[in-house]
């Protein structure tokens, strides 16, 4: 089981997480299993409450999952269980998987300065770097992600969403991560400050050759930006594919009425949008069966009572559905839409 | 004011009163309103949307000064001008709620955690429709009913923290609509939901405007969602209008270039993904003691030198409909406007000049009298 695969440089899998609370279970995440190759950037989608954000923290480490294995090729070239590493190791590799948080007012100590925000990082993984040296490291990162070195003794709160979020992008490469969660990097932004952002990402990217794994509920930017997408549902992913795959024909009844919930900034452009019955399940009492049968148009006998496994489809894809290879659904248009984009 | 239009906003101003000093959030904000049509206003956070709709509702903040004129057209008693009204008055109590009603941005903060939905809602009714309380429960339920939450009898009586964003999002809806109002405000009312409820909770407020011929004026940061609402869009930034067009123009044949770049900023779903996204470097600058420029100066590609650092451009009518304020574009009423505006700095200059050199005689001879009189002068 622990061998890896040589392309990849981190494999998720079979993850679980439970919240266990006055004696009542939530799954929060169940059964998630994924691979990534370097340089990648892998989308999760989903609404809220689907355990995108806790997917991401067990990757992380910033949650111990209940089950399952993370593994993860070091830069070193040596394969780890990331879960199950101990103190001694951890130390030494956690420095290579970092996150970027959703909220840059709540993610950024109040009373540190940046300069002592971008370089706690540093202290912590490189005890032995002496100060100016940290000094001259944190100040190069903020130069790299746009921020004014003369302002690096100021606090958190004389910067804006934007700056503030440059700050948290700065504070996870300091130490030359190979891996970045990204939380709802960019949700809580404006547009054009979106953009900003979005862009500066891809460009540490080319630079670092870094691997993204971007958690967002904005199906636009989760398209612009990665490779691959997985869609998850009550704590499952329920499709897992290359981008285009996925947005031009989805397999899963839940991804095909997620994108036609999308709003297209084009005022011409006209999608039958598909209702999703009821609201999501509540996660301490999942239904029996398919976890998504009692809002699904597609729903039959089996449904109810089999739950479906993630398989792999003939076009390669990773699909959790009985009826995937039978349905027929609809994505976008891409072709016509790009066309469109172009004028 | 035209028959057509319900609510017709002319110059309106809103300053905040602060411990630094004045801050003026809305800058002379002009836009009209036709009776069941729906007007999208775009911007960044900071550009004093919000503002400007809670304006309307004279809800402002008590360090907020609104000046300029805001005419709403009630079938009650006429045309009225709100700003003139008392805000605590009889009068504005009866159009707030009943004629014109908000549907706030975040469900979860605009409810009370201490009474139930139903209780809410209820206050709406009893305070405008009726005071029979069994008739207003059913008026409040009918209404629930409507914009599709379930098992309503047990809605009624329960309490905010029971229903999830999307159900609290309905019931805020209802809670505007139960005295079907004329006019709605809807203030990013889907931004705190998920892409499937968001859809949803469009779609409900457009057949509800169809039913009741609603005036909605729609606040948004989100160009998707607009493009979906809305029959005419105005832009705002830095608290003016700079562009304001029917929602196919907009997108089509966008003439300002902060609206384009508020446009490219978005990814589109099919485009090259190559691509870098468009993006307006800088931020919005804080709205206090601008210098006379155009506002969006500092991040604009094709400023002029000269010109757009030496006086604000108006907002012109380009085509029927299109009203753009910017003198980089080239169009005809544009160029009457960079005429005007050229004037205009060639005058102050003059101005500036002539009492440069007023002072610096006065200076001058100051002198000399310190000279004559010594320091007592």
């Amino acid at each position: 089981m622990s061998e890896m695969n040589k392309e990849n440089i981190l494999e998720v899998r079979h993850i679980h997480k439970r919240f266990t609370s006055k004696g009542i279970t939530v799954k929060a995440v169940t059964d998630v299993s994924f691979n990534v190759k370097p340089g990648e950037t892998i989308g999760i989608v989903g609404e809220s409450g689907c355990g995108k954000t806790t997917l991401g923290r067990c990757i992380v480490r910033a949650y111990e999952a209940s089950e399952g294995e993370v593994w993860y090729r070091t830069e070193a070239g040596e394969e780890v269980d990331f879960l199950k590493v101990d103190n001694k190791k951890m130390k030494s590799i956690r420095k290579e998987i970092q996150m970027i948080f959703q909220d840059p007012y709540s993610s950024l100590d109040p009373r540190m300065t940046v300069l002592d925000i971008i370089k706690e990082p540093l202290k912590a993984n490189y005890p032995e770097m002496s100060k100016d040296e940290m000094d001259q490291r944190a100040k190069e990162m903020a130069v790299k992600v746009g921020l004014n070195p003369m302002y690096l003794m100021r606090y958190p709160h004389a910067f804006s969403g934007g700056q503030r979020q440059r700050i948290g992008i700065a504070r996870a490469l300091v130490v030359r991560p190979q891996i970045i969660v990204c939380d709802e990097a960019v949700s809580a932004l404006d547009v054009s400050i979106q953009a900003q952002v979005i862009n500066l990402l891809r460009d540490l990217q080319k630079e670092f050759g870094l691997t993204y794994l971007f958690i967002s509920h904005d199906l636009s930017v989760v398209e612009h930006i990665s490779d691959k997408v997985g869609v998850m549902y009550l704590g499952q992913m329920v499709e897992f594919c290359e981008t285009e795959k996925l947005y031009s024909k989805p397999m899963h009844p839940y991804t095909e009425a997620l994108l036609s919930a999308v709003p297209v900034a084009d005022s011409t452009f006209k999608m039958e949008r598909i209702p999703l019955q009821g609201e999501i399940p509540n996660p301490a009492n999942p239904p029996s069966g398919c976890f998504f049968h009692e809002r699904c148009r597609y729903c039959t006998g089996r449904c109810i009572t089999d739950a479906p496994t993630l398989k792999q489809m003939p076009d390669g894809r990773l699909c959790a559905c009985h009826r995937a290879e039978e349905l027929d659904l609809h994505g976008f248009d891409l072709e016509a839409m790009a066309k469109a984009a172009e004028k | 004011m035209d028959k057509d239009n319900i609510l017709e906003v002319k110059d309106l101003r809103v300053n905040i009163h602060m411990m630094e000093g004045e801050l003026t959030a809305v800058r002379g904000v002009n836009f009209e309103i036709k009776k069941g049509e729906t007007l999208g206003l775009v911007g960044e956070s900071g550009c004093g949307k919000s503002l400007t709709c809670k304006a309307i509702l004279a809800i402002n903040d008590k360090k907020c000064e609104a000046k300029g004129s805001i005419k709403f057209n009630s079938d009650e008693s006429g045309e009225v001008e709100i700003l003139d009204l008392n805000p605590k008055g009889e009068e504005i109590r009866s159009i707030r709620g009943k004629q014109i009603s908000m549907i706030f941005q975040e469900p979860m903060v605009a409810f009370s955690p201490m009474y139930t939905i139903g209780n809410q809602i209820n206050e709406c009714t009893r305070l405008h429709i009726t005071k029979d309380k069994k008739k207003s429960k059913e008026i409040s339920m009918a209404v629930m009913k409507k914009v599709g939450i379930a098992n309503v009898e047990k809605r009624y009586n329960q309490y905010p923290h029971e229903f999830s964003g999307g159900m609290l999002q309905r019931a805020l809806i209802a809670m505007a609509l139960v005295c079907n109002p004329k006019m709605l405000i809807a203030d990013e009312p889907t931004t705190a939901l998920d892409v499937t409820i968001q859809a949803q909770i469009l779609e409900l407020m457009k057949s509800l405007q169809k039913d009741f011929n609603t005036a909605i004026l729609f606040i948004t940061h989100d160009l998707g969602v607009v493009a979906k609402m809305c029959d005419r869009v105005a832009v705002m930034y830095l608290g003016k209008i700079v562009e304001s067009a029917d929602t196919e123009t907009i997108y089509a044949n966008p003439q300002h270039p902060y609206t384009k770049g508020l446009i490219g900023s978005v990814h589109k779903i099919g485009g090259n993904r190559e691509d870098r996204l468009f993006s307006i470097e800088g931020t919005v600058p804080l709205a206090m003691n601008l210098p006379v420029q155009c506002g969006f100066y500092d991040r604009c590609t094709v400023a002029i030198d000269g010109l757009c650092n030496k006086a604000e451009p108006e907002l012109v009518e380009i085509e029927p409909g299109h009203k753009v304020a910017c003198f980089a574009c080239n169009h005809e009423g544009c160029k009457a406007e960079c005429e005007r505006a050229r004037k205009e700095i060639a005058e102050r200059e003059e101005r500036e000049r002539k009492e440069a050199e007023l002072a610096a005689q006065e200076a001058a001879l100051g002198k000399n009298k310190k000279k004559l009189f010594g320091r007592r002068a």
